[in-house]
């Protein structure tokens, strides 16, 4: 089993003028994180130098020199693409529901599951409940669709067993259904698997707070809500944040396994929009100004949330 | 970014595939890839001898990329690959696409690292934009004497376009002095459907439509209480072109032109679905879908749920093509289902339509197979396809090898009763162990019906032995219908004007093109419509229908459509010279 524990340190910088001599006393610490800030460099920053490509009309087989130069022409014409904004508008849904729902559901998984008394049942929940992780999102789109079709499916079968419903209902093709029916495929997969980070921060509250809090008669719920939620509020914040800078690249994976032709205007995200209109054509140049996009909104996004959680909670991750 | 992010991915992926090409070539050759000097072979050029016996056989290791994908390919471990590594020293580490090939290939064009050999079928424009592949007027002139003889004056419609006549891709897709046997489309119907209706004629939709809904009637359920399920389509992805829209062309007479209908005399190409007949035919479906015979489940599924719904034998009608379902007929045979297979008819419209699956396009010179300008040695690879082109190549591919897949009895080919019986029950396996097949579109070939010097046919595919292939089953209902081939249902060749200009789906598009941009704008537009107009409710069809068609023409279709009949026009002078 492993543990994963989040210790949040946020160290003083040390003053301009004591750069060097507090560089020098941790030279081997510098020294040892050197190949990681080379591996940084190497694969997020060296090839942000392809950015240019969004203001060339790139071709393949030719040199950097010899591309035609054509500014902002490929970021004008995404801007007046009807199905950008569609594409927008899906990516910014999903990942919001994700969001909240990815955060909300572990929490308080997390906090269920630390009330539990039995260690064994405890552990064997646990394990259960983060397995669905390790499950591709191939295989899983498969489980999903399957378990709501139409023909057999186990989902319509219950709901016709129980005459909730008098046919059976197509989820897969009922565009307004597609996000709720991704956010909950989420949830299953992952929320066993986010919960090991808030349980760890939970393991990590010392117990004197809790036989405190007993001894002055506080039942179970206020000691949840007064020590054990309190306890793991930075926890929560810094992954909020991280995940806020996350919102715009949610990927494609889930949307192109489980959508279709149906639900189409619901399920393009700006990664599938980036592949099947800037790849897929080979205009690798629309694809780049997509792309730059996106991670542009990211940083703003990461700043702005760091910014706001820094002015009411005082908790930051710079 | 992407390009970049694809860049470290490719990085990545080679790193890994040569510690794996490194760590498996143990048994291999190992040092088979050290490019050989390309010698001059004097003693080849201008032989029409099929034989490579004097050519440079030292082994040699070629990457492939292929569009096509190649399920059962063996890595070159199975009789047919082994025998042609005999030959010619050639062996291939080939990739076979999966998902969309388009991306692939603009990855391959973007990222500088190509395949020695390419297929990149209808977007070898973006390899040819990125200088990728090699033209191989020259090659072909000096080494090649199997493929120019087979080819002859083909080779004249292999040329790029008007502007460029360089030949980038060699035709293997289209085969030379074809007559086919094989009716592989239409619409399907499993045995049993037609013989408990006591055979009637199949001709219109509402004939297909009679037939299914007296069988659903009777036999709601299969001998386990599961639903069986009229007509299902296969609507995944690019198999929406298959099972929905290009049938719509069929149904009402036109002739398949990918997302266009060409006016033949004048060849102007309008966006199909424009056509007034063809709405007619999605309201059919439509009306299909609201009574029930159509799968609900047609446009949500995906490819591998329709096959696993038609190998369980309960669909009763398809429309597709056979190489589209073929796995789960097979698994069907294999399981002894046989009047749950599927026979083909040529179902239209009205009578007076005439099916058109064998309207003759001439040959075919757009998809074929490229050699990368960064090709070790481009003189072995076009000797090696020049192999495969050879009389012995071609029947090693298309019959296996003689004594063991095929025997020659009286001067004629015959295949032995137990591998027949293997590749009518146990195909999937017996193609993996013998490679039969594996080669038809790497190599340039002769089609159906082609005879070579000793008066055999070719390929396998000529009426006496496609009934060798046939279920006693099929033969019933093929007798029932006094024919002996599923060809024989359909209106033959001769009974249409041959097509100028092959195919309008066979011209590749620049992608930076902006008839490109509104294709992909349009096929938006059309795979979201139409499913949404066959799911409404009848009433709503002509709402939807009309709304569709004011989508397309504020997406820009009349421009699109001027731009692809440019196309079309430039085919037709780039053929008709000579």
């Amino acid at each position: 089993m492993k543990a994963v524990t989040v210790t949040p340190t946020i160290k003083k910088r040390p003053r301009s003028g004591r750069f060097w001599s507090t560089a020098i006393r941790n030279r081997y610490l510098y020294m040892m994180s050197l190949p990681f800030v080379v591996w940084v460099f190497v694969f997020s920053y060296l090839p942000l130098w392809g950015w240019t490509m969004a203001f060339q009309k790139f071709k393949p087989g030719k040199s950097f020199m010899e591309q035609e130069w054509v500014g902002f022409d490929y970021f004008k014409e995404l801007f007046r693409d009807d199905m950008f904004y569609q594409a927008l508008r899906n990516t910014l849904a999903m990942s919001g529901m994700g969001l909240i729902a990815g955060f909300t559901v572990p929490v308080i998984f997390a906090i269920l599951l630390n009330e539990v008394r039995v260690q064994a049942l405890k552990r064997f929940v646990q394990t259960i409940s983060y397995l669905p992780h390790f499950v591709s999102w191939v295989v899983a789109a498969g489980i999903i669709s399957k378990m709501l079709s139409t023909d057999n499916g186990i989902v319509n079968d219950i709901l016709m067993g129980l005459h909730i419903v008098n046919e059976p209902i197509q989820f897969m093709g009922e565009g307004k259904l597609f996000w709720g029916i991704v956010t909950a495929s989420d949830i299953w997969k992952e929320t066993g698997w986010n919960a090991i980070i808030f349980l760890a921060a939970i393991a990590g509250i010392g117990p004197e707070l809790y036989e405190a809090a007993r001894v002055d008669g506080a039942s179970r719920w206020r000691q949840v809500w007064h020590i054990t939620l309190p306890g793991i509020r930075t926890t929560i914040i810094i992954l909020l944040i991280i995940s806020i800078g996350h919102l715009i690249s949610i990927g494609w994976e889930r949307q192109f396994l489980l959508g279709n032709n149906l639900v189409r205007d619901y399920s393009q995200t700006l990664d599938l929009y980036a592949l099947n209109y800037g790849l897929g054509m080979g205009r690798y140049s629309f694809g780049t100004a997509i792309n730059m996009f996106n991670s542009l909104i990211s940083v703003v996004l990461l700043f702005s949330a760091n910014g706001i959680f820094k002015k009411l909670t005082k908790e930051s991750i710079f | 970014m992407s390009g970049l992010k694809s860049k470290a991915t490719i990085l990545l992926t080679l790193t890994l595939f040569t510690g794996l090409i490194a760590g498996c070539s143990g048994n291999n050759n190992s040092n088979a890839t050290s490019p050989e000097a390309s010698k001059p072979a004097a003693s080849a050029s201008g032989s029409e001898s099929a034989s490579a016996s004097s050519e440079d056989l030292t082994p040699i290791t070629f990457t492939l990329f292929a569009e096509d994908p190649n399920p059962n390919w063996n890595n070159m471990q199975d009789e047919v690959s082994k025998e042609i590594t005999k030959k010619t020293g050639v062996t291939l580490d080939a990739e076979f696409a999966v998902g969309d090939p388009a991306q692939k290939v603009a990855l391959i064009a973007a990222s500088g690292e190509y395949p020695d050999i390419i297929s990149a079928k209808g977007d070898i424009g973006k390899l040819v934009d990125a200088g990728a592949v090699l033209d191989l007027t020259e090659l072909i002139e000096k080494y090649a004497p199997n493929i120019k003889r087979v080819l002859g004056d083909n080779l004249a419609r292999a040329k790029y376009t008007n502007e460029d006549q360089s030949i980038y891709a060699l035709p293997t897709w289209a085969a030379v002095d074809e007559q086919r046997f094989v009716a592989g489309g239409g619409f399907e119907l499993q045995h049993r459907v037609v013989k408990e209706a006591g055979y009637p004629e199949i001709r219109t939709v509402q004939d297909y439509e009679n037939v299914i809904k007296a069988y659903l009637e009777k036999h709601p359920t299969d001998e386990n209480g599961n639903k069986n399920i009229g007509v299902s389509l296969n609507a995944d992805d690019w198999h929406m072109y298959i099972s929905v829209t290009n049938p719509a062309v069929a149904t009402t007479g036109g002739s398949d032109d990918g997302e266009y209908f060409v006016n033949q005399e004048t060849h102007e190409a309008i966006y199909h679905f424009r056509r007034p007949e063809e709405k007619e035919y999605f309201r059919w479906l439509n009306h299909m879908n609201d009574i029930g015979l159509l799968d609900r489940e047609s446009f949500v599924q995906k490819y591998d749920q329709y096959k696993a719904k038609v190998a369980t034998g309960r669909v009763l009608g398809l429309i597709d093509q056979d190489w589209d379902y073929n796995d789960s007929q097979q698994a069907l045979k294999t399981a002894g289902k046989l009047d749950q297979t599927y026979g083909h008819y040529p179902v239209t419209m009205s009578k007076d339509i005439k099916e058109s699956s064998f309207w003759p396009t001439g040959f075919m010179g757009g998809y074929g197979i490229s050699i990368s300008s960064k090709a070790k040695d481009p003189v072995r690879i076009i000797k090696f396809l020049d192999f495969l082109a050879s009389d012995e190549g071609q029947i090693l591919n298309n019959w296996g090898i003689e004594g063991k897949h095929y025997v020659m009895e009286n001067g004629k080919r015959v295949v032995p009763k137990e591998v027949q019986d293997r590749i009518n029950n146990d195909n999937t396996a017996f193609t993996k162990e013998s490679g039969i097949g594996f080669y038809w579109n790497t190599m340039v070939h002769y089609g159906d019906g082609a005879k070579d010097s000793t008066g055999n046919y070719y390929t396998k595919n000529f009426p006496e032995q496609l009934v060798v292939g046939y279920s006693d089953v099929e033969k019933e209902t093929l007798a029932a219908y006094n024919a002996t081939i599923w060809k024989d249902l359909f209106p033959k060749e001769d009974e249409f004007k041959e097509k100028a200009y092959g195919a309008a789906w066979n011209i590749s598009i620049p992608g930076e093109d902006e008839v490109s941009i509104l294709g992909t704008k349009m096929k938006d537009i059309t795979w979201k419509r139409i499913p949404e107009a066959i799911l409404a409710k009848p009433a709503d069809f002509d709402k939807v229908w009309d709304d569709y068609m004011k989508d397309l023409d504020k997406a820009g279709v009349e421009k699109m459509e001027k731009g692809y009949t440019k196309y079309v026009q430039d085919r037709v002078a780039l053929w008709s010279a000579k």
